[in-house]
């Protein structure tokens, strides 16, 4: 088998300039097989349709943590709603301010343990697979993964 | 420099009026190992938060305070450090009072700028300008720690004018600063006593390094090399790997260049013209070396500007007094008010812009990545003023103790 066997086509997308706030409707909001029951990372395309980002529920997170809690050891002196008003500060960023832009990815036409190893190596969710003009056509999760393992291990009675 | 052979590697390497001068190299690698050591206890964020409660959640209190404590630490550690262990916390309590950080951490890049000017070790151009002239620890707080209190006590007022009316916070947000625990910030109490221990040493250590004929580096490495050795590390490669190697070869090339420059005579020939300007009257002299370095070292770093000056007084010292030599012509009494003026030109310029000094650049950067832009002419807008009233007042200085009272 191979990566596109069993990865899930991409649906929805994201634009570099969308607003957080307006991603994170869009990611609510997006579909999985058929169902509408949102993601938890989405790929960003420009709009010739090429892979330029992932955004991912981490990377918002990060976003809201102050730069300055990085630089030294301040988790101690947080306090009550700080997470709620520093996720306000983010909400009109851009989508590519916040985005990871080095996504790691994988060929359409990779074997599966050419997947599972660049999923552990780098200890990724997902992987965006790409078709032969170098453009997004699925992801692979971390689960469908260990679901072709499975089906190796147990035949088809799952 | 040394391809051409206008300086041959054996003047760079070991020729003390030419080369690489090692006293200023080892004792900032050995300072910034102590430091690597000392930081991750975590005694810097609990003086900060510390200092922030002190201050009851009170934005100008707080302000005043945390400009305190970084004079003080700047004066004993160097100035980027000092900023770059406050500026994080400076940020936090901002937020937590909901207030803007920028003139926190301007008026903190100016007060580091201040009490880096008081001692030998406080500002780079102070280390040169002691290893060139001989001066030891205690001369430049005989010298410049004076004034530096004073210049600090009327900051501190000119902050209350800008500052002091402005600034009001809800009481539930005080409430906020004054329910951290500070304790928590230390990581590692065993090694903080230690480092203390040996920060106390090194100090004591500066202060009789004149009497005990030691030169400030060996001073500054014992330390660094006591502290590695009680902190019972398995890794001291980590800590020394964390020293700012770009910054070290920076000075090496510097000194290089400069005892080029030196060696070709520039450095004289300018020298000359300095003493055609003030008719070699020491006075005029003076003051024209610390109002020049002022504006030189608000616009450029004033590490290469010391580095220069230092060989052109020397120049100049001689062409005064061709009789003498060695530590009779650099300790001149005559010749010392100069540099205590370069040193108080050249660090106190440094507040002048964004990027006069190491400082201000770092807190610009922090402020950036934080999301708070400062533009170059806000930073002069505070820094301009502030740089002319402090060169002011150590013009004044100059003129009454060395030149009125003479002591």
């Amino acid at each position: 088998m191979k990566a596109k066997d069993i990865m899930e086509p991409i649906k929805d997308t994201l634009r570099p300039q969308t607003t957080i706030k307006e991603a994170i409707k869009q990611m609510k909001l997006a579909r999985r097989g058929e169902q509408r029951v949102g993601v938890k990372g989405m790929v960003v395309l420009d709009s010739d349709g090429n892979l330029i980002g992932m955004l991912s529920i981490k990377d918002i997170l990060r976003a809201i943590i102050p730069e300055y809690m990085t630089m030294a050891e301040l988790g101690e002196f947080t306090w009550e709603g700080m997470l709620e008003k520093m996720a306000k500060r983010v909400e009109n960023m851009k989508v590519e301010e916040v985005m990871t832009k080095k996504v790691i990815t994988v060929n359409e036409n990779a074997p599966l343990m050419e997947v599972a190893d660049i999923i552990i190596k780098h200890n990724l969710q997902r992987v965006p697979v790409l078709g032969k003009d170098g453009k997004p056509v699925g992801i692979i999760y971390v689960r469908d993964l260990y679901w072709a393992l499975v089906k190796a291990l147990l035949g088809e009675e799952v | 420099m040394l391809i051409l052979k206008i300086l041959e590697q054996r003047e760079a390497f070991h020729v003390e009026e030419l080369g690489v001068d090692w006293n200023v190299i080892f004792l900032l690698i050995s300072m910034m190992t102590i430091i690597n050591l000392m930081r991750p206890t975590g005694f810097f964020e609990y003086i900060a938060i510390k200092s922030a409660k002190w201050g009851k959640g009170e934005p100008f209190r707080i302000m005043a305070i945390f400009a305190v404590v970084t004079a003080v630490l700047s004066a004993l550690l160097d100035n980027v450090t000092t900023v770059l262990l406050l500026a994080p916390v400076t940020l936090l309590i901002a937020d937590a009072l909901e207030v803007d950080p920028i003139p926190f951490l301007i008026s903190e890049a100016l007060a580091s700028n201040i009490g880096g000017t008081a001692t030998l070790i406080g500002d780079p151009p102070n280390i040169m300008i002691a290893s060139k002239a001989k001066l030891n620890f205690m001369d430049f707080i005989i010298n410049l720690t004076p004034p530096v209190i004073i210049i600090m006590i009327i900051f501190l007022f000119v902050l209350k004018i800008f500052f002091g009316k402005k600034l009001h916070v809800k009481p539930e947000l005080k409430k906020r600063v004054l329910e951290m625990n500070e304790r928590e910030a230390i990581k590692d109490p065993v090694m903080l006593k230690k480092s203390l221990f040996v920060l106390g040493v090194v100090i004591l250590g500066f202060v009789f390094h004149g009497m005990l004929h030691y030169e400030p580096a060996t001073v500054a490495l014992f330390g660094a090399g006591l502290l590695l050795l009680i902190s019972g590390t398995h890794d001291p490669h980590h800590y020394l790997a964390e020293v700012e190697w770009p910054t070290i070869f920076f000075f090496m090339g510097l000194f290089i260049i400069i005892g080029g420059v030196v060696k070709v005579g520039l450095i004289k020939w300018l020298s000359v013209k300095v003493l055609a300007i003030t008719h070699g009257n020491m006075f005029a002299t003076s003051m024209l070396v610390m109002w020049f370095s002022a504006f030189a070292s608000a616009f450029v770093d004033n590490i290469p500007y010391v580095a220069t000056m230092n060989p052109l007084i020397i120049d100049m010292a001689k062409q005064l007094w061709p009789h003498l030599q060695g530590i009779q012509l650099l300790h001149n009494p005559e010749l010392m008010p100069l540099w205590w003026s370069l040193a108080l030109g050249a660090c106190l310029g440094g507040n002048g812009t964004a990027i006069g000094a190491s400082a201000n650049v770092i807190v610009v950067g922090l402020a950036e990545r934080a999301g708070r832009k400062i533009s170059f002419v806000r930073f002069m807008f505070y820094g301009m003023p502030i740089m002319i009233l402090t060169v002011f007042l150590s013009m004044i200085y100059v003129w009454l103790r060395y030149y009125v009272l003479k002591f």
